[in-house]
C-alpha cells in the first residue's frame, strides 16, 4: 500500500467539517493553547539559586540519628537497623556507658552508613524502637570523592539543616553558595514560597 | 572622474551595506536568546537564566563555546566543498537584503540630504529575490554531500527535494503580489499599499489572504523551520545535513537559518502588510517635504528625523510579528512526514495557486 493511500482514510464531508478545514480551525485553537502556556507563569523550581525544595515529613532522604528533649541519644545500639537493612549498609558496634550519654546503659560506638550501597528503603527507620534513626529530608549528597559517602555518628548526629518541626512539602528561598568546600545551597525556611505545582 | 559627489554616494552606499551586513550578523544573537525564551515559556519552564539578567547574555556564552570548539573536518570528506559548503548558505541569505527596502526615501536632518533606506531599488527586485534565495539550497546540499555521510547526505537530498517543490508555489504567490501590486520592484510594491492597512495585500479578499497563506507555508518549507524541517530531522536523521559540523561552520548554518527566517518575515511584511506602512492613515502627512512647511528650522528638522524614524519602526515591528510567530508555530506543531510534506507542495498549493492566479487575473481586468 502506498504511503498517499494510507493518508487518505474517511473523512466527515460536513458544512463545518468544510468549514474548519478551511481557515484553519484547528491549527488556531492549538496556537492559542501554545500561546496561554506562553503567557502563563512558569513552574520552575529555580533551584540552585534562589529557591529550594523542602520534602514531605515522610520523605527518605539521608539518614539522622536523634536525640531526646534530654539531649540524651535516642540510639540504644540494638542493631536492628542493620539487621533489617537489605543492603547491609549499616555497621552498629555497641558498647556500655552508663554516664548518661544514652537513654540507656547500651550506645553506639560506631554507627555508620555506606550511602554507595543504601537504598533508601527505610527499612532501617522501621525497625528502629526508638525513634533514634529516620530518614531526613537531606538530597543534596553530591560529591567528588567516594569517602563523604561514608556518614559516622557524629555527623549523623549533628543538627539538621531542616529541624523536625518543619513540616515540609514546600518551596522555600534558598542562596548559592561556592566555598572551599564545594557548593552549598542554604536554604532560608521563614521565606516560604508556593509549591512548583501550585503555580501557573 | 571621481568628483566630491560620487565619493561621497559611495561613501553612504559603504555606510548602508556595513549597517545593513552588521545587523543581520548581530540579529542572530537577541534571536536565538528569544527563540530559547519563547520554547521555554511555552513549555512553562523559564529558559536560558542564568548568564546575564533574565539570561540575556546567553547567546555570548554560545558563541565562546562555538569559537572554542575543535573545527572537525571528517577524513573522507570532500574536504573543500565541506569548507565551502556553510559560506554558501551564507552568501546568499546575506545578498538578498541588497534588494529589501527598510523605508523609503528620507531626509537627513539639517543637511538636506535624501537618503534611500535600501541599498537598491532594482525593477526586477522580486526575481532577484527568488534566484538568490533559490542559490542558498546549495550550500545545504553539498553541505550533506560533502560530509561523506548517509545521514547528512540523506537530509541533503530532503531539502534538494522540498525546497524545488516550494519554490515553486512561492513564486506563484510572488506572482499573485506582483498582479496586485502591479510591480516588480518592492519599493513599488510597498507604494502600491500605502493608505491604511485596507490596501494591503493581505486584505485584497478574497484572493490575498489566500497568497499570504502559500507563501507563508512556501515560506516556511524554505527556510526549513518546523512544521517543514525535514533536513534536519533529527529523529531519523541525526540532525541531517549539518550533522558531520562543528564549531564556526555549524554556527555559519545556524546565523544562515536565523537571517532566512528574518528574510520570510521581512518579505511577508513587503509582499502582504504594506512594508513601512502605518495601518492607519495618519491626520497630516508626515514627510520631510511637507514637514519644511510647517514650521521651519529647527522644528522642521525633529519633524524629519521623526518622519525617517517612524516608518521603520512600523517595519520593525510587523517584522518581529512574524518572527515571533515563526517561534510560536515552531513550538505547536509537529514535524510533517515527508510525503505529507510533498503532498502539500505539489498536490495543494500548486494547483490552488493556479486557481488563484486565475481568479486574481478576473479580479484585476
Amino acid at each position: 500500500m502506498s504511503a498517499g493511500k494510507y493518508m487518505e482514510k474517511k473523512r466527515e464531508c460536513g458544512i463545518r467539517d468544510i468549514f474548519r478545514r478551511t481557515f484553519f480551525i484547528d491549527f488556531i485553537k492549538g496556537l492559542m493553547v501554545t500561546l496561554r502556556y506562553n503567557l502563563s507563569k512558569s513552574v520552575t523550581v529555580r533551584y540552585p539559586d534562589t529557591e529550594k525544595w523542602v520534602p514531605f515529613p515522610r520523605y527518605r532522604g539521608v539518614h539522622t540519628l536523634n536525640r531526646d528533649e534530654k539531649g540524651r541519644e535516642l540510639c540504644v545500639a540494638c542493631e536492628l537497623c542493620a539487621r533489617a537493612c537489605p543492603t547491609k549498609c549499616i555497621t552498629v558496634v555497641p558498647m556500655e556507658d552508663d554516664t548518661g550519654r544514652g537513654i540507656a546503659d547500651r550506645v553506639a560506638k560506631v554507627w555508620k552508613v555506606d550511602l554507595v550501597r543504601c537504598l533508601f528503603c527505610g527499612y532501617c527507620e522501621d525497625a528502629c524502637p526508638t525513634f533514634a534513626l529516620r530518614l531526613g529530608k537531606d538530597y543534596e549528597r553530591a560529591c567528588t570523592d567516594v569517602s563523604c559517602a561514608l556518614l559516622d555518628r557524629e555527623e549523623l548526629l549533628g543538627p539538621a539543616e531542616v529541624p523536625w518541626s518543619f513540616d515540609g512539602g514546600v518551596v522555600v528561598g534558598a542562596r548559592f553558595e561556592r566555598g572551599k568546600g564545594g557548593i552549598k545551597v542554604a536554604a532560608d525556611l521563614s521565606d516560604e514560597k508556593s509549591p512548583w505545582f501550585e503555580r501557573q | 572622474m571621481l568628483d566630491s559627489a560620487l565619493i561621497l554616494e559611495l561613501a553612504i552606499m559603504f555606510i548602508k551595506v556595513f549597517v545593513v551586513g552588521s545587523v543581520l550578523f548581530a540579529l542572530p544573537i537577541p534571536l536565538t536568546w528569544l527563540e530559547r525564551k519563547v520554547a521555554g515559556h511555552i513549555q512553562v519552564r523559564l529558559g536560558p537564566f542564568r548568564v546575564g539578567p533574565h539570561g540575556v547574555l546567553q547567546p555570548l556564552a554560545d558563541m565562546i563555546k562555538m569559537l572554542l570548539k575543535e573545527d572537525i573536518v571528517p577524513e573522507k570528506a570532500d574536504k573543500w566543498l565541506f569548507r565551502l559548503a556553510p559560506i554558501m548558505t551564507l552568501v546568499p541569505t546575506f545578498t538578498v537584503f541588497v534588494a529589501i527596502p527598510f523605508g523609503d526615501k528620507v531626509r537627513i536632518p539639517f543637511t538636506g540630504r535624501e537618503v534611500a533606506l535600501y541599498i537598491s531599488d532594482m525593477n526586477v527586485a522580486v526575481l532577484y529575490i527568488l534566484a538568490i534565495s533559490g542559490l542558498g539550497i546549495y550550500g545545504i546540499i553539498f553541505g550533506g554531500w560533502a560530509s561523506n555521510s548517509k545521514y547528512a547526505l540523506l537530509g541533503g537530498l530532503r531539502s534538494a527535494a522540498q525546497m524545488i517543490s516550494y519554490e515553486v508555489a512561492m513564486s506563484f504567490a510572488v506572482i499573485g503580489v506582483v498582479m496586485l501590486s502591479n510591480s516588480l520592484s518592492l519599493v513599488e510594491i510597498v507604494k502600491s499599499q500605502s493608505g491604511g492597512f485596507l490596501h494591503w495585500n493581505f486584505f485584497y479578499l478574497p484572493v490575498g489572504p489566500l497568497w499570504f497563506i502559500i507563501f507563508i507555508i512556501a515560506g516556511f518549507a524554505e527556510t526549513n523551520r518546523i512544521p517543514f524541517d525535514m533536513p534536519e530531522d533529527e529523529g531519523s536523521l541525526g540532525a541531517g545535513y549539518h550533522v558531520e559540523y562543528s564549531g564556526m561552520r555549524f554556527a555559519y548554518y545556524m546565523l544562515a537559518e536565523y537571517v532566512a527566517m528574518v528574510t520570510v518575515s521581512v518579505l511577508a511584511v513587503i509582499f502582504f502588510f504594506g512594508g513601512w506602512n502605518p495601518p492607519f492613515n495618519l491626520p497630516f502627512h508626515l514627510t520631510g517635504e511637507t514637514a519644511m512647511f510647517v514650521n521651519g528650522g529647527w522644528n522642521a528638522e525633529f519633524l524629519n528625523l521623526l518622519a525617517a524614524v517612524i516608518p521603520l519602526f512600523w517595519f520593525a515591528g510587523k517584522v518581529a510579528v512574524f518572527i515571533y510567530s515563526f517561534m510560536w508555530i515552531r513550538f505547536t506543531l509537529p514535524r510533517y512526514r515527508y510525503d505529507q510534506l510533498m503532498r502539500i507542495g505539489w498536490r495543494v498549493l500548486i494547483p490552488l495557486s493556479m486557481v488563484n492566479i486565475l481568479v486574481t487575473g478576473f479580479m484585476r481586468i
